[in-house]
């Protein structure tokens, strides 16, 4: 536990200088968006209040008020959002392959360690989650942030003030990173964390048995995505409603478990057996 | 005692170990020697568990190498085995945090034996100094065995000169030393056994001061009886 | 400390016989310590195990001794140290009288070569 800790540790500080370049980079970008869309209200309220000598009021009701609607659909806004989910995707997979990378080949002394080779593994699939957990944590500050600046930038009588959970159901992307229950939070979070472990697993396949592993992580992949995702396709594909909704949530729940149970089971043989420098 | 016996492993079709067996006791230096690409540092691998083998087992002090194993036996290959980025004192930290049986005193010892700065980026320095980095932190260990791999080739003489002190030092002393090399000449009078490979199997293994004595040949002349029959 | 050993001949007998030239030459002081056979073997670049045995060979023949803690000393009867140089020289004249005996040269010609020789080497050794 305690290696397994200090590897966490580790892993997170090797990539931390790149991952607050991420924060930062999302941070400016979207407080741009802030000022481009207050700037481009501004002018359209200064164009048809002053030059066109629009009431108040119509204008209102024809253009309606400025929020935090509209900074969240520029784009400004889902590009950082855009480049950090492409970062962390590229991530989950460098963070393995940069071990045996190049002249300095750490994978002998991770290999080495005098620790469970699990915990390896299990401290790179903390890492990445930490590291989303982080991002999303970064992104709810920002949102804040952004809603009192725009309360600087605008005033009241043309802005509309809206809740995270307002917020979260105007943005596609904010939909995603941001779900509404609890349960739809553990759905969400549970599938995709239940893709990166097989997605480690099948790293692993590949690093074991190079070329052969490839197309053995892609039938490993293939079975395990069908495994996790059956009820649905089942409901969606072949049209099977025989599930009531609680029912359908323990078979996914059941079903998950199943799978994060296969692919740590196959990496746990892999790590120990398998693998090589 | 390290025992390896019968270590078989292909690298798709190709065998490269084809039933290796020899021993190298604790308190001697046993110096693997074969052409390069004969598969030495592939043994050195599989007693190490960082690649699997085909059939056969390595046994140390009678046991099968395990988590705890790391404690007792470590590796020094000829790459280095630390971040480039990391100064090095950033790689002793590491060490301290993983390892018991890491010795700081001893660390510093060899930092100040082999010139080297604390500060230092791992990736700025010569193939020496890395090499050296490598072993110091190999060295520092206060393990009873330890594998290298080649610590002799692509490096300056001064450097050469250097490591072979470590051999005659106290930094080796009681421990069990495998090597592996392709060449020996500089280290004939270093090493207390010696294995001969060639195409995936043991071609002799022997002690050097008893063939002196026995037969009154060097390392060489059996080295030239063996392969060049 | 700088000394060729041969690859041939066991190292130990090497080691063994580099200390009796150093006591029959005088290097060595009766009764003076010796090297531990760590810093031997540093010092002889050579592997440790060979220095212990050499030592142990040197003991066996009473050239040095060891009291308990203490250090190895050289030994200081007299008689085994005499015998070192007699046994050198012994050896030295043998195999020299092995190799000119099949020149048949006479055997005052030699002492007075022999004579000559010495005369040039001590010269060249003070100028040294």
């Amino acid at each position: 536990m305690k290696n397994y800790l200090k590897l966490v540790n580790f892993e997170f500080n090797r990539c931390a200088k790149l991952y607050f370049v991420l924060i930062g980079l999302t941070a400016v970008s979207q407080l741009i968006a802030v000022f481009v869309e207050s700037r481009r209200y501004l002018s359209q309220v200064n164009v048809a209040l002053y030059q066109d000598k629009i009431p108040k009021a119509q204008f209102l009701s024809e253009t309606g008020e400025m929020s935090m609607f509209w900074i969240v659909n520029n784009a400004w806004f889902s590009l950082p959002i855009i480049i950090c989910i492409t970062a962390m995707l590229f991530y989950s997979f460098f963070i393995w392959y940069i071990e045996w990378m190049g002249k300095n080949s750490f994978i002998y002394r991770l290999l080495m360690l005098p620790t469970a080779r699990m915990n390896i593994f299990w401290s790179k699939l903390t890492t990445i989650a930490l590291m989303i957990f982080g991002l999303i944590a970064a992104q709810l500050a920002l949102l804040l942030i952004e809603g009192q600046l725009l309360e600087w930038l605008v005033t009241n009588e043309f802005r509309v003030d809206l809740s995270i959970q307002q917020l979260s159901e105007s943005s596609y992307y904010l939909a995603i990173l941001i779900p509404k229950s609890f349960i739809a939070f553990i759905m969400h979070y549970g599938a995709g964390f239940g893709m990166l472990l097989i997605v480690f697993t099948v790293i692993l396949l590949e690093r074991s048995f190079r070329f052969k592993g490839m197309l053995l992580g892609l039938v490993f992949g293939t079975v395990a995505f069908l495994l996790f995702f059956l009820p649905t396709i089942a409901s969606e594909v072949v049209g099977f409603k025989g599930l009531y909704p609680e029912e359908l949530l323990i078979a996914e729940l059941v079903l998950g478990l199943m799978v994060i149970g296969l692919s740590s089971w196959t990496s746990h043989y892999l790590l120990n057996k398998k693998v090589t420098v | 005692m390290i025992e390896v016996k019968g270590l078989t492993k292909k690298f798709g079709r190709k065998k490269v170990l084809k039933g290796i067996s020899f021993t190298a006791n604790k308190g001697e230096i046993t110096c693997i020697i074969g052409i390069n690409g004969v598969g030495k540092t592939t043994i050195l691998n599989a007693i190490m568990n960082l690649t699997p083998v085909n059939s056969g087992e390595v046994l140390i002090d009678g046991e099968k190498i395990s988590k705890t194993s790391y404690e007792k036996i470590t590796f020094i290959p000829d790459t280095m085995t630390m971040l480039p980025g990391f100064r090095i004192e950033q790689a002793m930290q590491f060490m301290q945090d993983f390892y018991q049986t890491w010795n700081q005193k001893r660390a510093d010892e060899l930092l100040g034996f082999f010139k080297l700065e604390k500060t230092d980026k791992i990736s700025a320095l010569s193939k020496g100094n890395t090499a050296k980095v490598n072993l110091l932190l190999g060295l520092a260990l206060d393990v009873d065995y330890l594998l290298m791999d080649e610590p002799f080739s692509g490096i300056d003489i001064f450097s050469r000169e250097q490591i072979t002190a470590v051999f005659t030092s106290h930094l080796i002393e009681n421990r069990g030393v495998i090597i592996t090399t392709h060449e020996i000449n500089d280290i004939e009078h270093l090493i207390d056994k010696v294995v001969l490979i060639d195409e995936g199997i043991v071609l002799r293994e022997f002690n050097a001061e008893q063939v002196r004595e026995e037969e009154g040949k060097s390392v060489v002349d059996v080295m030239r009886e063996v392969f060049q029959p | 400390m700088n000394v060729n050993f041969n690859k041939r001949d066991p190292l130990y007998e090497q080691v063994v016989r580099h200390f009796k030239e150093e006591i029959a030459a005088g290097t060595l002081v009766p009764g003076q310590e010796v090297p531990s056979r760590r810093e031997l073997a540093n010092q002889l670049k050579i592997n440790p195990n060979t220095a212990q045995r050499a030592y142990k060979e040197m003991e066996e023949q009473g050239l040095i001794y060891t009291e308990s803690n203490s250090p190895s000393k050289l030994t200081k009867d007299q008689s085994i140290l005499g015998a070192v140089q007699d046994e050198l020289l012994e050896e030295a004249v043998s195999s020299f009288v092995t190799a000119i005996r099949p020149i048949r040269v006479p055997f005052d010609k030699i002492i007075g070569l022999i004579k000559e020789k010495y005369a040039v080497e001590e010269k060249e050794e003070k100028n040294d």
